[in-house]
């Protein structure tokens, strides 16, 4: 845990020194969002590099139009996209100005997209479409020849693309939040709000030499019948899998007197969350948080987060989040700006990544 | 041998409706939505397996959720194993931006032409067409305009801009005589209009006695409809490929011309392998 916060102060000391004699560095945000653009500002302001000229826009009749101001001949463009509010729009400016710095004739394109859109629909839903797939081969496509993302969803997403993708972690912030910040953390138990987070749990759990809980119950059962295969009438009758018995909710742990920690990678319907709370104060939780990497708090997610038995959420600003937060006075923010500005260094440089994958275990 | 089935984008489904009914089909069940977080969800809700697949979705509206609205059930008729799947793209999104062009795709396009629904309507609904001029608003359109002049027997002008001076204004000059005709402003897209508005009252200064305007596209974004109403035309007539009910609401000088039938011959052609350039020249009954 000491040298986890010890690389950390020695990356923070300076900008560092950025290889000239290649082609040259550009540094895009393609959106239009003047919010979404803030964590742009910031790797840019750690590199010690000014963003690129180009201007992004939606015309009258809403179609997106992307104008490059600078040459990106020769260079090495990096694109950084934050999903806003408009999910579909944000993909299309991505697309548009991969597209041009292609046909500009960049030496590589690489996309800096901290939360990768649609990577919850990755599996067959019914008749369905596998849309991350679909998203991935667009952007592979369009130009795209490497990728920067944080905590996907599902790990095998990175398998859809076919240029390299760098999945980085939060989980290094979050634990420094929970070090720093929250003063009887040694009496915490990191909870997992449905045996589908338990591995994440696990890791944070082992990292920090706390204990884990898992919630379980009927509330869960709810998203896994989505993920059904497609139904096809049978044609002999096949002996009925018997159903599986919906149990009420547990906790399976001990939460009683101590603080509950829910991890989570994303945070969008509160509602499972609001119950999980509310289960942990019953069993006895005097604290409850909630940390996740991507915070998309949609519709009136902020609304419930008030009126609920959650102390705090904590999220970080991969998407960006003022509306909510304004909403909320429970929400945090913990910036990750520094291991995208590191990890577009170290490739630009063309270093090794492994450093910033150190302590990650295999279930983060 | 596999049966048609269309599906309806939720950019223009009464068009869709009106191709089905053409097609003396029912529309195929398909669930489109949005989730809290925006992302678009579709599902196909009958087989499509071995079936040649229709999908009508114009690039109207919000562009880029029906873009990508279009894209994720193409896929998903893909993994379902159709057995073809078609995109009926009635006003293709970003066109401007670059060339649209058979060359520029990798799969069989067909291009459609509304000129000969422009013509029909023309011999139906101006009395007087037999004595027009078929004008272009600018110099790029002069060979749709021509076209359409030569199978109507009149005359054509065009309009063009002209730059006297580097940081002047342009200046729009009228190339040909529309004294005393009724001057037809022919163009592919009406977006904000402010070109065609400027061309009508040009024609009535040249001494034209009436002004129509016929568009393909009605985009109609931004003072369109302000600058409609206050210009002097007798009727701005638009295909339906973008949906115009709430937009005729508030301009009284909007008028259809209904492209369905096209579309839906299209379809029919295409499905029983039969030649698809017989309708660059004729509308269908």
């Amino acid at each position: 845990m000491m040298c986890i916060m010890m690389c950390y102060v020695m990356i923070g000391r300076s900008p560092p020194v950025m290889n000239h004699t290649k082609g040259g560095l550009v540094i895009f945000s393609a959106n239009s969002h003047p919010s979404s653009r803030e964590i742009s500002k910031r790797i840019g302001e750690r590199l010690g590099v000014e963003l690129g000229k180009v201007q992004v826009y939606q015309e009258d009749n809403r179609e997106t139009r992307v104008q490059i101001q600078e040459s990106v001949r020769g260079k090495d463009v990096f694109i950084i996209q934050t999903v806003s509010k408009d999910v579909n729009t944000t993909i299309m400016e991505l697309l548009i100005m991969v597209y041009a710095c292609r046909t500009s004739c960049a030496r590589s394109i690489t996309g800096v997209v901290p939360y990768f859109p649609y990577s919850k629909q990755c599996k067959m839903r019914k008749r369905g479409s596998i849309v991350s797939k679909l998203l991935a081969s667009m952007m592979c496509k369009a130009g795209l020849t490497h990728l920067i993302t944080m905590d996907l969803h599902q790990k095998e997403i990175q398998g859809f693309f076919n240029i390299p993708v760098d999945n980085l972690r939060a989980s290094p912030f979050l634990l420094q939040y929970i070090q720093e910040e929250i003063p009887d953390y040694r009496n915490a138990v990191i909870v997992a709000k449905s045996p589908a987070s338990a591995r994440r749990a696990q890791s944070f759990a082992e990292r920090l030499r706390l204990g884990i809980a898992v919630i379980h119950g009927e509330a869960q059962d709810a998203e896994s019948d989505l993920v059904d295969g497609r139904h096809s009438p049978p044609t002999v009758k096949i002996p009925l899998l018997i159903p599986k018995e919906k149990p009420p909710i547990t906790v399976v742990g001990d939460v009683g007197g101590r603080i509950a920690i829910i991890v989570d990678d994303i945070i969008d319907d509160v509602d499972s969350f609001v119950a999980a709370a509310q289960t942990l104060k019953k069993h006895g939780a005097y604290k409850i948080f909630v940390m996740a990497t991507h915070g998309i708090l949609s519709s009136d997610a902020p609304k419930l987060i008030e009126e609920s038995a959650i102390d705090k959420v904590v999220v970080t600003n991969t998407i960006p989040h003022e509306h909510q937060k304004l909403q909320c006075i429970k929400i945090q923010t913990v910036d990750i700006s520094l291991i995208l500005s590191e990890a577009i260094r170290r490739i630009y440089n063309g270093e090794s990544m492994s450093y910033l994958f150190r302590h990650i275990g295999l279930e983060d | 041998m596999p049966n048609i089935v269309l599906f309806s984008g939720s950019s223009h489904q009464d068009l869709s409706q009106k191709v089905a009914d053409r097609l003396g089909l029912e529309l195929g069940k398909v669930i489109t939505k949005k989730f809290s977080n925006q992302e678009t969800c579709v599902e196909i809700g009958e087989s499509v397996r071995g079936e040649d697949v229709y999908i009508v979705q114009s690039g109207c509206g919000e562009i880029n959720d029906n873009l990508m609205e279009l894209l994720i059930m193409i896929n998903a008729c893909k993994i379902a194993s159709s057995s073809r799947v078609t995109a009926v793209i009635p006003c293709f999104p970003y066109a401007r931006q670059d060339k649209k062009d058979k060359g520029f795709f990798d799969i069989a396009v067909d291009n459609l032409y509304a000129e000969p629904a422009v013509l029909q309507w023309i011999r139906e609904n101006i009395p007087e067409w037999k004595n027009s001029c078929i004008v272009s608003p600018d110099a790029g359109g002069a060979k749709r305009v021509t076209s359409i002049a030569d199978r109507l027997n009149v005359e054509f002008a065009l309009i063009h801009k002209e730059r006297k001076k580097a940081n002047e204004v342009d200046r729009m000059v009228l190339v040909g005589d529309v004294k005393d005709r009724v001057a037809i402003l022919v163009d592919d897209m009406a977006d904000t209009c402010g070109t065609i508005c400027k061309a009508a009252e040009k024609l009535i200064d040249a001494g034209a006695i009436k002004v129509y305007a016929i568009l393909t596209h009605g985009i109609f974004s931004g003072p369109a409809i302000t600058r409609i109403n206050d210009a002097p035309f007798e009727a701005v007539v638009v295909t339906n490929t973008i949906p115009q009910e709430e937009k005729m609401k508030s301009c009284p000088k909007i008028q259809i011309i209904d492209i369905a039938m096209i579309l839906a011959e299209a379809i029919r052609r295409t499905h029983n392998g039969e030649s698809v350039s017989y309708l660059f020249s004729h509308v269908p009954l």
